[in-house]
């Protein structure tokens, strides 16, 4: 037990040390961040602008009305940054593997999984949240949700569960890589597709399709199903449980990612062979 | 021009190599046409026309959205990008060819495999799953591809014109990204811009944007009468010509600029 927890606390330790070190890496290219700080905003306003263009041309998107709408937009672009931040290393994890990089990760006396995503901490992500932030405030105030101590709490969790569910996605997807040997940028795809199925109700999409994105990837917990809870529209889940049913779900995708990471990790060979 | 052959011959080669990327970019690509395609369903359920198209035309502005954004892939912003990083571009510039050369022929050799690679099967897997994306006029045709052609080059010229700024800057990754998502959201390629507001939409078809993929989509889905479509052509020949002269002017900048650098 003792070891277990100096164990814990070595973690911590070197999590704070990288999280430092990835501060100071980014402020070194001060034009760089300019760039991100326009970039990541831009995305999100057009994309949120778009939402409100669609509205204006079709009335409400199935039964979800513009404050509604911005509510959704808004969960689904924070638990993004957040994914953003600590997991985007899986989107690039084939160029790791190709290039042998997970080398120097084998011959540390860290958990190899957990050098990888730390210490590669993603600071601009950050540049993510301030717009998810934003919109989502204003879907509180356009919808009219009770803004309580439980609905904050609440919305952590659901936080905690979709960020993890998206970074588990992320994951399982790039280590197929350690099977193909080929990297794939899955990224753009996967966010464009998470775009499609977060950003807007799940409830327009037929019903195979709302099935595979409830139980098989667990895609609609993220933004769609707590949204609809929370906002009082019907839908197949509601309930004072759905941000807890998004947290296991989070656990479970992270668990199996991270097996399916150590099964690929084992069938590894360094590029030099 | 036998040199630049080779180049995109080697890369089409390259291309086949890595089999899973293949399917995978075509199952990615699968599952974004057809949630494309659900939600413009279910977004015109119950009603007729909006923004002068009916549903079943935008299914095929859907499906030809995109066999087209498959067509539209460069490479030459990275390749840049990489080649000022390692700093072999002063040895590539000294070489008896014409680098930018070296990087069109690439991204043409690219497109050549993905033709077959992914173009065709997700036609088949669109046709099947989704509608057969037929021409609304067929006396169009010729219009429609000279206006794709027109699109891809206008599409090369605006992403090499973003690369070369890799010469002054050296790290554009998040300047890439500002242009991946500019040409996302301006160009029509997920919705059109006839959905937004009459200023928005002016505003943008003056901008180079809409001409590479909204232009040669409107013509296929027939939004719009020939006269529509020769006057909009030629605001896409000139964005042409303006960017052709754009980047030879920057080409000359820049490469003038290394071979100052490297004395």
């Amino acid at each position: 037990m003792r070891k277990a927890c100096r164990e814990l606390i070595h973690y911590l330790d070197v999590t704070v040390h990288m999280f430092k070190m990835a501060v100071m890496t980014v402020i070194e290219y001060p034009s760089n961040i300019a760039g991100w700080l326009i970039s990541n905003p831009l995305q999100f306003i057009m994309g949120f602008a778009i939402i409100k263009f669609v509205v204006e041309s079709f009335g409400e998107i199935n039964g979800w009305n513009y404050g509604q709408l911005a509510f959704l937009y808004g969960l689904s672009v924070i638990s993004h940054a957040l994914s953003m931040i600590f997991f985007v290393q899986g989107w690039f994890m084939g160029y790791y593997v190709m290039e042998g990089d997970f080398d120097r990760y084998l011959t540390r006396p860290l958990g190899v999984m957990y050098q990888f995503f730390f210490t590669n901490i993603n600071i601009v992500g950050i540049t993510d949240l301030i717009p998810g932030v934003l919109v989502f405030i204003y879907g509180c105030v356009k919808s009219g949700v009770t803004v309580n101590l439980l609905f904050i709490v609440q919305i952590i969790v659901t936080l905690i569960g979709a960020t993890l569910i998206r970074g588990g996605i992320y994951i399982l997807l790039g280590s197929t890589s350690f099977h193909t040997r080929s990297a794939v940028d899955f990224g753009q795809y996967t966010q464009e597709i998470m775009d499609k199925t977060t950003m807007y109700p799940m409830s327009m999409y037929p019903e195979s399709m709302q099935f595979i994105l409830t139980y098989l990837i667990p895609i609609g917990w993220i933004s769609f199903y707590p949204a609809a809870s929370f906002l009082g529209i019907n839908s197949r889940y509601a309930g004072m449980m759905i941000p807890f049913i998004t947290l296991a779900a989070g656990v479970l995708v992270m668990l199996a990612a991270g097996a399916y990471f150590s099964m690929g990790l084992r069938k590894y060979e360094s590029a030099g062979n | 021009m036998k040199k630049y052959l080779y180049v995109g011959k080697t890369q089409v080669i390259k291309s086949l190599t890595y089999e899973f990327n293949v399917y995978g970019n075509i199952v990615m690509q699968t599952i974004i046409m057809i949630t494309s395609a659900y939600f413009w369903r279910a977004l015109y359920q119950g009603r007729g026309m909006v923004g002068d198209v009916d549903a079943d035309s935008m299914l095929t502005y859907v499906v030809m959205s995109s066999l087209l954004s498959v067509l539209l892939i460069t490479n030459v912003e990275r390749r840049i990008q990489m080649s000022v990083q390692k700093g072999t571009v002063a040895t590539d510039l000294m070489k008896p060819i014409n680098i930018f050369g070296v990087y069109f022929a690439e991204d043409i050799g690219n497109i050549t495999a993905l033709l077959f690679q992914n173009v065709l099967p997700i036609l088949f897997i669109g046709s099947l799953m989704i509608k057969v994306p037929v021409i609304a006029d067929i006396r169009d045709l010729p219009l429609f591809i000279i206006s794709v052609l027109v699109s891809f080059l206008i599409n090369w010229l605006i992403a090499a014109l973003f690369g070369m700024i890799a010469f002054s800057a050296v790290n554009i990754d998040a300047l890439i990204q500002v242009k991946k998502h500019l040409l996302r959201l301006l160009s029509g390629s997920i919705i059109p811009i006839w959905f937004f507001p009459p200023g928005i939409s002016r505003i943008m078809e003056s901008l180079p944007f809409v001409y590479i993929y909204q232009l040669p989509l409107s013509i296929y889905i027939g939004r719009g009468d020939r006269t529509q479509y020769l006057s909009q052509m030629r605001i896409q020949f000139v964005w042409l010509v303006i960017l052709l002269g754009a980047f030879f002017f920057a080409q000359s900048r820049v490469t003038r600029k290394v071979l100052v650098q490297g004395g």
